[in-house]
């Protein structure tokens, strides 16, 4: 029952975030001093061409009214159509939302199977030439710009080795597998599609590793924290004095207990891969959101560019409720009431 | 409470892995991918195939494939591709209009009223197999103006047309109604575009939805007689095209399929291009092009371009009312030293309000950087301690590969030589043509294109105020330049148009509240084993002329 309410708190809580953030960001966008009816015509269009369209839009009522409208829509899962392209704009953030969600699970597969152990074998080689190793790659990760990583990792590993291709989702002669989620992998594997598979998982790597640079960083700085700390416990060394194996001390005792601040950054790390997939979008030419949200928000396409900022800005709620409930499996002391 | 609250996490875990499994694997991966497994889809052709052409730029500028909504470059061009207009251009012979749908036409003077009449040509199919008739060319451009959508003004306001003014005279024969306000010889230029698509009525009717005229329909895929059909178009991915085999026109396709591939990073596109992935590549900046010289197996083309970068004066805004000071403010840029040093030399300096390649053009450029000249003017109009001005410029990239912050302080420090102060405001060019259409700006940088080729496509905007144009836009109500426009445009007699055009030009160079700053060109990486690749300054690429 408790879990229940909890879970019913977090949504009436999720559902406080969407009208907060869509009541702001849908006056700030309608205070911009940029016409979007102006800008889906061009320049060339006379303004008696812009002020019909502006009325074919509804952009000439009040803007009171115009939000009132777009949250009733809202809420029957509605997000309008976008200026631009005057397509429904859930339409576009089904095609390229499970884009931008594959890129940032690789990123995340990166951070969490690369950044933790590196954070262990960092912590376990204190102030030794490993730990130096992982602490310099953390350094870079930190401060490598995205845009120089993803050309740096193209111009070697496409342009002059040949491993990897220089973008896109899939390769542009084999048919992306029937969409199920949206996801290629998935759905590669859903549908049995062996080429789609492998060649969806060989587009994959280098975005996600680009995305995922910065986040493995923090993952790796942060396993290595926690588990300096955990391993001077008292019943890490009673573990210890048992005898245990090392290979049982660690994985069981310490970094098991380690794991509560490190998965509240990934958690967060996630939300921000989600959101700060843009520039690897745009060096590897992958469709996601990122690419729609530019594009949107340059022309002031106010419905597409509300789309995008709801979306990003459920995710975090949510994410931040399955972090939770990863708690209470990692810790039985934590509970969800 | 035991929980259950695991279930979704351990899904998702149990994906990651799965996921991860393979990845640990890249090295199992073919270099060269397997052609598709579904033999349904007829786009599983090789990579290395000689009837493939790949074409890397940035398509993210596409809104549909509809040629009465089509008016952005990744749209145009597959549009211009899987449809036929009554009229079209041939190589670079823009100043006459040749035989496409219509096999001949004529202009009649009916009094108040020009009487425009096609034949259409016998035999001509749609790619459906359907006749084409003078229905569908009725059906076509009654749906360009009650879409109402960027390229209508081209029928309004050009042609001066309503839905009522086309006529099927008989399955064969149409007829435009234009009024004398209107120039008909600048329409026909218009109907080369592809707004001028005939589309096949009677598909389009089949596949309307709630009365949208078929605007969903025809957003990914044609319903055209051109040498190609758009099979699709996957957003920020690619648009595909195919050859027509129910073409019934004069340039059978030798390239079978044609891939418009979305590589918004420019670097990429050079990438693609060197390893062979790209035949064309199509955003590549000044440098990156002058460093494929030499590099095997790739070539590059600058192609002519009829945009012109412009930088505009509010001649509402004291002291810019005043002729002299806006006179001044031309003879203090230095326009060699942006040409060159900004752009590389690759653009051409042109100070008319025409291009160079369309009819009408002046070669006269009197303005060079001459700082006592601009002085002595400054003085005259009773300003010679100068002044302060605020110029909005857009924050992206000027047409030739500068950019317009960089410009945009060359004319600041310019300026600055006689006492003319410039505030830089970098703007959203949404916002820019915001307050522009407004006549809210003091000084601002844009570039224009003509939209058909007819001199009439730049007189209008730069010099008739009534049009509410770029002279509205400007304040620039000038009488005079008003008359010369009109005139110009509704000449008939060619030489006699070119004069008037002469004339206009003069007169906008020395009076106008435009600073015409270059006129750049248009840079295209290719492989060196593709053969016929033209761009043409209407932005039209044709692929139906190439071949590897």
């Amino acid at each position: 029952m408790r879990f229940v309410s909890y879970i019913a708190r977090r949504i009436i809580g999720i559902f406080g975030v969407l009208l907060g953030v869509s009541l702001i960001t849908f006056f700030i966008s309608h205070a911009l001093p940029a016409d979007p009816a102006a800008a889906a015509l061009s320049s060339h269009a006379s303004n008696e061409q812009v002020a019909q369209y502006r009325r074919d839009l509804g952009l000439d009522r009040p803007v009171v009214e115009q939000y009132v409208t777009y949250l009733g829509g809202l809420l029957r899962g509605d997000f309008g159509r976008s200026i631009r392209t005057q397509r429904p704009v859930i339409d576009d953030l089904r095609a390229f939302l499970p884009a931008t969600v594959e890129l940032s699970l690789g990123a995340l597969l990166v951070a969490v199977f690369l950044g933790i152990p590196l954070g262990v074998l960092s912590s376990l080689s204190r102030n030794r030439l490993p730990d130096h190793f992982v602490r310099l790659f953390s350094l870079l990760g930190g401060s490598v710009p995205i845009f120089f990583l993803g050309l740096l990792l193209i111009s070697v590993f496409y342009n002059q080795l040949g491993w990897f291709p220089a973008g896109g989702r899939i390769d542009t002669f084999v048919t992306p597998p029937p969409h199920v989620t949206g996801l290629f992998v998935l759905d590669s594997i859903l549908a049995g599609d062996m080429d789609a598979l492998k060649s969806s998982l060989h587009h994959l790597i280098l975005p996600s590793f680009t995305l995922g640079y910065y986040s493995t960083a923090v993952t790796a700085r942060m396993t290595r924290s926690s588990m300096l700390e955990v391993l001077g416990q008292d019943y890490v060394r009673t573990a210890r004095a048992k005898g245990l194996p090392q290979r049982i001390v660690v994985a069981r005792h310490a970094l098991r207990n380690a794991l509560v601040p490190i998965i509240t950054v990934v958690g967060i790390l996630f939300g921000s891969l989600l959101s700060g997939a843009v520039l690897t979008e745009t060096v590897f030419s992958w469709p996601g959101l990122g690419g729609y949200a530019t594009t949107s928000a340059t022309g002031v396409d106010f419905p597409a560019v509300m789309g995008v900022t709801v979306i990003a800005a459920m995710l975090f709620p949510v994410l931040s409720m399955l972090v939770d409930l990863l708690y209470t499996r990692l810790d039985p002391r934590i509970t969800t009431s | 409470m035991k929980p259950n609250t695991f279930v979704l996490p351990s899904v998702v875990m149990a994906f990651l892995l799965g996921a991860c499994a393979p990845a640990a694997a890249p090295t199992a991966v073919p270099a060269v991918p397997p052609t598709a497994v579904a033999p349904a889809k007829p786009t599983a052709v090789p990579n290395t195939a000689a009837n493939t052409l790949v074409y890397a730029r940035a398509i993210d500028d596409a809104v549909t494939m509809d040629p009465a909504v089509a008016y952005e470059f990744s749209g145009v061009v597959p549009v211009s591709n899987a449809y036929e207009t009554l009229v079209r251009y041939e190589g670079t012979d823009y100043a006459n209009v040749k035989p496409s749908l219509a096999t001949k036409w004529e202009i009649k003077d009916n009094g108040d009223t020009w009487g425009l009449t096609f034949t259409l040509r016998d035999g001509a199919k749609f790619a459906s197999g359907n006749p084409v008739t003078a229905d569908d060319v009725v059906y076509s451009f009654q749906r360009v103006i009650k879409l109402k959508k960027s390229p209508a003004f081209l029928f309004t306001d050009i042609g001066g047309l309503k839905v009522e003014s086309f006529s099927a005279v008989n399955e064969k024969t149409f007829g435009i109604t234009m009024p004398k306000t209107a120039s008909a010889q600048a329409f026909l230029a218009v109907l080369t575009f592809a707004t001028g698509s005939v589309v096949d009525s009677k598909l389009v009717k089949a596949n309307e939805k709630d009365g949208d005229s078929g605007t969903a329909y025809l957003q990914d895929k044609s319903a055209g007689s051109g040498p190609y059909v758009i099979e699709s178009w996957t957003k920020n991915v690619d648009i595909r095209l195919k050859a027509n085999a129910a073409y019934t026109g004069n340039k059978k396709p030798s390239l079978n399929s044609i891939i418009i591939k979305h590589v918004p990073e420019n670097t990429n596109q050079l990438f693609m291009l060197e390893k062979g992935e790209a035949d064309i590549a199509g955003n590549l900046s000044s440098e990156q092009l002058d460093s494929l010289k030499g590099k095997p197996g790739t070539t590059q083309l600058r192609a002519d371009s009829w945009t012109l970068a412009y930088i505009g004066m509010n001649a509402t805004v004291k002291p810019l009312d005043n002729v002299k000071v806006r006179q001044a403010l031309r003879y203090a840029v230095d326009y060699d030293g942006i040409v060159n040093n900004l752009l590389n030399g690759k653009v051409s300096k042109v100070q008319g309000i025409i291009p160079k390649g369309l009819a009408g053009y002046n070669d006269n450029a009197p303005f060079k950087q001459d700082i006592e000249k601009a002085k002595g003017l400054l003085k005259e109009a009773g300003v010679e301690n100068g002044f302060s001005m605020d110029m909005s410029l857009p924050s992206s990239a000027a047409p030739g590969g500068a950019q317009w912050s960089d410009i945009g302080a060359k004319l600041q420090s310019d300026f600055k030589k006689i006492g003319v102060t410039i505030n830089l405001k970098p703007t959203l060019e949404a916002e820019l043509l915001t307050a522009y259409r407004a006549q809210k700006l003091q000084m601002m940088g844009e570039d224009w294109g003509p939209d058909f080729a007819d001199p009439d496509a730049n007189g209008t905007p730069f010099g008739n105020y009534s049009a509410k144009s770029l002279a509205w836009r400007n304040g620039w109500d000038d009488k005079e330049s008003e008359k010369l426009s009109k005139d110009a445009a509704l000449e008939t007699d060619p030489a006699k148009r070119v004069a008037k055009y002469k004339v206009l030009t003069e007169y906008v160079m020395n009076n106008g509240p435009f600073i015409i700053l270059y006129q750049p060109t248009e840079g295209f990486g290719l492989r060196d084993n593709l053969k016929g690749f033209a761009f043409n300054p209407l932005r039209v690429i044709d692929f139906s002329v190439m071949s590897k």
